[in-house]
């Protein structure tokens, strides 16, 4: 009974399956690691696999996904390094990629949002990832992370206001070369 | 009303956060405030920057294949069971169908006019017909084909609907005092209970912005948009045909 029971509750395999690229996508823009994001989805999709009975309402299957993803993510910062305490470096915490200022080239404009992004602290590129690249709402986003609503806003607001900053920054840099290359 | 706008809440705007009220609101005063639209457009290409940046991230180098577990393979070994199973009901359960399906024969279109749909097969008993230009062959070719396809299928007992929509200057076709047919659109609304005429209230409001008097013929009924119109359609299977 209970076997007829998992097999028929819950999310089928390949609904899970599905999300892969999703959670790639994700998981690449938290840790900047191809490797690593590879991993932390094959974490969560075995670990969503086992724990589907637990899923109550199917219609927030990528959402509940992407929360189990963030505690596997979680857990393996805590796993690398001894952090005392999670929530101390949830606004310092940087992914290690060369700095924005290294690829300032106009074709490159991908390559420099993702080194930005890569330097906003760790709590801010998790909200604003997650409302940029999935459209998440605030609501699920705070669902997601477990904190506040009022939390993710404040959150997402300054994660836009670093961005700007760092991107500004950094594609103000050949606009000034180009300049002095006329004067010269 | 007139505090400054926050960054929470253009932030809310851009994420489609904010309800339909607050958002009319926000954006009427956009219309009057150059730089508060700026800060918006801004955020919004910041918004699509970041989406752009991760749309193909790039591949991990591809894991070995891992062995299923027993218990897994268990499971699958279940799951195909069942699906044959439901196949073979399936297929048993829908035997006396395949006679009535195929008997049902598409409209027929006329070459060159293209058949899509959003809400997978197009039905070919719900037709709508797309009019965008005043041209009267174009016109005519419109009336033709609602008439032909209605007549055909009350030839042979099927059920049919036809809308004809028009937008831009089509609208032409359902103008009171402007529509060169209107004796023969008032004869098939007569004759044919489903044929519709929908015209785009958003063209209505441009001509009449430019200072023509719209009025519609009283066959035909005013939809908020043309291209609403259509996709509502199109999500409900509609067959789309453009004149």
């Amino acid at each position: 009974m209970t076997m007829i029971g998992k097999l028929f509750f819950g999310p089928f395999r390949p609904s899970i399956e599905a999300l892969r690229p999703v959670l790639y996508r994700i998981a690449y823009a938290w840790c900047h690691d191809a490797a690593l994001a590879d991993d932390l989805v094959q974490d969560t999709l075995s670990k969503a696999w086992t724990r589907r009975a637990q899923l109550r309402d199917e219609a927030s299957l990528k959402a509940w996904v992407v929360s189990i993803m963030h505690h596997c993510w979680i857990d393996h910062l805590r796993s690398r390094r001894d952090f005392d305490d999670v929530e101390l470096w949830q606004d310092t915490l940087e992914s290690p990629t060369e700095s924005p200022e290294a690829c300032c080239n106009r074709e490159q404009v991908i390559a420099c949002v993702r080194a930005a992004v890569a330097r906003l602290p760790l709590g801010q590129r998790q909200v604003l990832t997650l409302v940029d690249l999935e459209e998440f709402s605030y609501v699920e986003v705070a669902g997601i992370l477990d904190i506040p609503v009022g939390t993710v806003m404040s959150r997402l607001s300054r994660a836009r206001a670093n961005l700007k900053t760092l991107l500004d920054n950094t594609m103000k840099q050949p606009a000034a070369e180009s300049l002095l290359r006329r004067v010269k | 009303m007139n505090a400054a706008v926050s960054d929470e809440t253009l932030h809310a705007f851009i994420d489609g956060e904010l309800d339909v009220a607050e958002c009319e609101q926000l954006l009427a005063r956009m219309r009057n405030d150059e730089a508060l639209s700026r800060r918006a457009c801004a955020l919004r290409s910041l918004k699509s920057m970041v989406r752009l940046a991760y749309t193909k991230p790039p591949a991990a180098a591809a894991r070995a294949a891992r062995a299923l577990p027993k218990q897994r393979l268990v499971q699958r070994c279940a799951y195909a069971c069942l699906v044959l199973l439901a196949g073979l009901s399936s297929g048993w359960a829908l035997r006396g169908l395949e006679a009535q399906v195929a008997t049902k024969v598409p409209a027929t279109l006329p070459g060159g006019y293209q058949m899509i749909s959003l809400g997978g097969e197009p039905d070919p008993s719900r037709v709508m017909l797309h009019l965008d230009s005043s041209a009267p062959e174009r016109m005519l070719t419109a009336l033709d084909q609602a008439e032909r396809l209605l007549d055909e299928a009350e030839r042979e007992g099927r059920a049919m609907q036809v809308e004809i929509v028009a937008n831009s200057h089509g609208i032409d076709l359902m103008r009171a005092g402007v529509s060169p047919y209107a004796a023969r659109m008032a004869k098939m609304t007569q004759r044919h209970a489903n044929l519709q005429w929908v015209a785009c209230s958003q063209t209505i409001a441009r001509f009449t912005s430019q200072g023509q008097n719209v009025e519609l013929l009283p066959t035909a009924r005013a939809a908020p948009t043309a291209i609403g119109e259509i996709v509502t359609r199109l999500q409900q299977g509609w067959t789309y045909v453009r004149v």
